[in-house]
């Protein structure tokens, strides 16, 4: 589709998530197509590759972008909750965010340069549900929950059960994404987030890494993992995060940590890299986060 | 959709589809040519422009989404005595050759000098890192924005 013709798609901004559920309920249920807008840095650009449709069957596009249920940053003080239509640049400038979830900040400072950051929330990376998604990967590292609001009210789905499969997602047709949830890493906790790409800035990653693990005594009491690009849906590395868990984690072996990454993922090759490149990757970044665990420990 | 916003300080109400892009809002609709569609999906920053401040690829932005805010574009970059400081320093430092970026290279370095008066080499480059040039290599950009800074610290008071 053209800018024009993608310019014919019906818009509406409801003006509360009270309204936004209820319009999303009445389509659901006549199985009209709805769609919900944030950014646009994925859905507009998408678009543009689509083939022209009929205008009479374009979906309605929601603008959910100022809503203030879906925009506002919650951190208490074991807790965040981040609106699904926060901006990564509100994220990266979140004082509390910053100080004690950097993989989260980190992500949104790579994510994309500063015109994408500006944009791009997110809930618009959960809905689309790239494997690519780096918030998608920073997020499993946290653990977070994705919160469904519907006409019903609100259900909880755990990040780690939330994709079903390449682009497919446990949203119904009739739920809105309001906010994610997670608790937050202890001070102290150690946190990482790589990207690997092409470019610093506005590159689609090849793989992106991020990890959350808090030790007590040598070992790890909590530890997560996000991985982008190595599967058909974020990776959250099962086989290495119990190796974090594991109560011989100070002497975990390089050779455990290749085979348990490789066990983990599904890389394919693409093109933006390949799938012997992307493993290779993978592995590296799994066994540098695991020396620094070790380092820490011995230290 | 009537559309109503402030574009380069003043109030404008305009009819156009809501989902029209920004940047073809702003082209067409408006006249006001100076922002330049590049890539036209998000990657090079051509057509930045500054929504509520914050810079943004015209080309991503639904016009119907900046209905009630604030729209900068290089046209407003200019003051009664003609080109901004930060625009006499690209036509001194070089930062311009072709200059189909150039607007774009301005909207995003008014903005990180707005929120970082004197950025060092690095924070310029992080801050123009949505931004393409296939001219100059960078570096004149670079020491124009660094020159407005200096600039700007200079004249201040003290």
């Amino acid at each position: 589709m053209n800018p024009a013709e993608i310019a014919l798609h019906p818009f509406e901004r409801p003006a509360s998530l009270a309204e936004l559920c209820r319009t999303l309920s009445t389509r659901a249920v006549r199985k009209e197509k709805t769609v919900l807008l944030a950014g646009g840095t994925d859905w507009i650009v998408e678009r543009r590759l689509a083939p022209l449709e009929s205008p009479d069957d374009l979906p309605l596009v929601l603008d959910v972008s100022r809503l203030p249920e879906m925009r506002a940053i919650h951190v208490a003080k074991e807790h965040a909750a981040i609106g699904a239509a926060a901006t990564f640049l509100e994220i990266k400038s979140h004082p509390v965010l910053s100080r004690r979830v950097p993989v989260l900040t980190a992500m949104a400072r790579e994510v994309g340069a500063v015109q994408i950051q500006a944009r791009g929330t997110l809930g618009g990376n959960l809905a689309t549900a790239s494997p690519a998604a780096d918030g998608a990967a920073a997020l499993m590292a946290l653990d977070a929950d994705v919160v469904l609001a519907s006409v019903t009210g609100e259900r909880r789905v755990p990040l780690t059960q939330f994709f079903t499969g390449y682009r497919a997602t446990r949203r119904a047709e009739n739920e809105a994404i309001v906010r994610v949830e997670f608790a937050l890493p202890r001070t102290g906790a150690h946190q990482m987030w790589r990207k690997v790409g092409t470019r610093a800035a506005q590159a689609i990653s090849k793989v992106a890494f991020a990890a959350v693990v808090e030790l007590e005594h040598g070992r790890g009491v909590r530890a997560g993992f996000g991985m982008a690009s190595v599967a058909p849906v974020t990776a959250s590395l099962p086989t290495v995060r119990a190796l974090a868990l594991a109560p011989n984690l100070a002497s975990v072996s390089e050779q455990e940590l290749e085979a348990a990454t490789r066990r983990d993922i599904t890389p394919i090759d693409d093109l933006r890299s390949t799938a012997a490149y992307r493993a290779h990757v993978a592995v590296a970044l799994v066994k540098c986060f695991f020396r620094s665990l070790r380092t820490a420990i011995g230290s | 959709m009537k559309i109503t916003f402030v574009l380069n300080g003043r109030s404008r109400t305009i009819d156009a589809p809501p989902l029209a892009r920004l940047l073809d809002v702003l082209r067409g609709t408006l006249g006001l040519t100076g922002t330049k569609e590049g890539c036209g999906e998000g990657e090079c920053g051509s057509c930045t422009v500054l929504l509520d401040g914050v810079p943004v690829n015209a080309c991503l932005v639904a016009a119907g989404q900046c209905d009630g805010r604030t729209v900068l574009t290089v046209e407003g970059l200019e003051n009664k005595d003609g080109l901004s400081d930060l625009q006499d320093a690209f036509v001194t430092e070089g930062g311009a050759q072709c200059g189909i970026c150039t607007p774009g290279f301005l909207m995003a370095a008014r903005a990180l000098l707005a929120g970082n008066p004197q950025p060092g080499e690095g924070e310029i480059r992080e801050g123009i890192a949505g931004n393409v040039c296939r001219c100059t290599g960078y570096q004149r950009i670079v020491e124009s924005i660094r020159h407005a800074g200096k600039e700007r610290a200079s004249r201040e008071p003290g």
